[in-house]
């Protein structure tokens, strides 16, 4: 389920879904087990993209604000997070904290996706405990180098 | 290139983008192959050398006068030594030679592979435009996913989005984000960045044109006329570019022309709700 509730997304999903069935979805022979990656964005477009760019290597859960992040983290424990800033009813820096607080969630590594590319909010985004940012809008190069980063592949 | 066309655009760079990947793999396999077995080599003919009695100087043994037959044999066996020497030196110049060959085509792959993952990033970033433009149920979505295309592709957390008016001389604001709505007002046709983009039905962008922005609204960055075939049908203004987007870049602009055709065609086909319809 890429958005729980969002009919026009779960629509997108199964176009996705079709468009990356077959060949596309199995695992490339050289690769090692799947990891998962939790997106989390209240915008549709980001997760749309950034499901695009990753759902060819690794799974993908999506969650549209921090409280439904975390809720997902604790339930699907992903290997990696990607995780917005400003978001409704729980903000990404917020959301960080709580994980970090959480013997279950604490190690897995989260970057930061965001539009607040000032160092003021970069530093929020470090003291919160993550463990890269990547500002929007983002390279795709730039974002798939870090999540490989972050995962050791 | 049409909506159904883009997915598959998408999964061509991707499959491209993993056979490059296979090949450098196998590339890089290769090479360190050679490499072992070039070190290899070098150890055993060191190995050889070392075993073997010096040549004279000149290079050129001769047997002595008197040489018994175990002098000959050694001065032949000596001969023959050099000999494979010779040929392992020549084969592995000619394998540096290759393993040069092979460098070359290394980073000429790794350079096709970071191409292929810029063109298949603004692959995906047009794919999500057109998906999210057209896979709006209402008005207001398609106002919403214009607003988040603006935002998180282009960099910008300043637009409006104008549309033009029945009789075709103003344009009127139909959707503004990070703004002051009050301060916008209706356009005329004609007038102004926004107004000459209605008109003239192209993207004018600041700084292009000799222009270095737009003197009457001088946070301008672009203005894209929405446009049903020849038909403008609104104006969407881009103002300030977020601080850590220096400048637009050319996928910005294959963006501007998704957006002057697919976000008139997504809100021609959800038109307002009029009062007390329903």
């Amino acid at each position: 389920m890429l958005c729980q509730g969002d009919a026009m997304h779960n629509e997108a999903e199964a176009r996705m879904e079709g468009a990356t069935s077959g060949q596309a979805r199995s695992k490339p022979e050289w690769a090692g087990a799947r990891k998962k990656v939790l997106l989390v964005d209240d915008s549709n477009t980001v997760l749309l993209m950034e499901r695009t760019l990753l759902s060819r290597s690794y799974d993908v859960v999506c969650a549209k604000d921090g409280h439904e992040g975390v809720e997902k983290a604790l339930a699907e424990k992903p290997d990696l997070i990607l995780m917005d800033v400003v978001m409704p009813r729980m903000d990404g820096i917020e959301a960080v904290r709580r994980l970090r607080s959480d013997p279950e969630t604490r190690h897995i590594p989260v970057i930061m996706v965001t539009t607040r590319g000032e160092l003021g909010s970069v530093e929020n985004c470090y003291e919160s405990g993550c463990n890269d940012y990547v500002t929007k809008p983002f390279s795709a190069v730039e974002l798939l180098a870090k999540v490989k980063s972050c995962l050791g592949d | 290139m049409t909506k159904n066309d883009v997915p598959g655009l998408a999964e061509k760079a991707l499959s491209s983008a993993e056979r490059h990947g296979r090949s450098l793999k196998v590339a890089n396999q290769k090479l360190a192959e050679l490499v072992a077995s070039l070190r290899d080599q070098k150890q055993r003919l060191v190995e050889y050398s070392q075993s073997a009695a010096p040549p004279e100087a000149g290079g050129k043994v001769e047997a002595p006068m008197d040489s018994g037959p175990t002098e000959r044999t050694l001065a032949a066996e000596l001969a023959l030594a050099r000999e494979a020497l010779q040929q392992h030196q020549q084969k592995q110049d000619r394998l540096r030679d290759h393993l040069a060959e092979i460098e070359s085509e290394n980073r000429r792959l790794c350079d096709d592979y970071v191409a292929v993952q810029e063109q298949n990033a603004a692959l995906v970033g047009l794919y999500a435009a057109i998906e999210r433009l057209h896979g709006a149920l209402d008005r207001n979505e398609v106002f919403t996913a214009i607003q988040e295309i603006v935002v998180n592709v282009v960099g910008s957390e300043e637009l409006a989005l104008f549309d033009l008016t029945p009789d075709g001389r103003r344009l009127a604001p139909a959707h503004t984000f990070g703004i002051d709505a009050d301060r916008l007002k209706e356009i005329a046709v004609g007038s102004g960045a926004v107004g000459r983009a209605a008109v003239e039905g192209r993207v004018y962008v600041a700084g292009e044109d000799g222009a270095k922005a737009f003197p009457e609204d001088p946070h301008l960055t672009a203005c894209i006329p929405l446009k049903l075939g020849d038909r403008v049908t609104g104006a969407l203004a881009i103002y300030r570019l977020l601080d850590h987007k220096p400048a637009l870049t050319d996928f910005d602009r294959e963006l501007f022309a998704l957006l002057e055709r697919h976000a008139a065609l997504a809100l021609h086909f959800r038109p307002p709700e009029r009062p007390g319809a329903r």
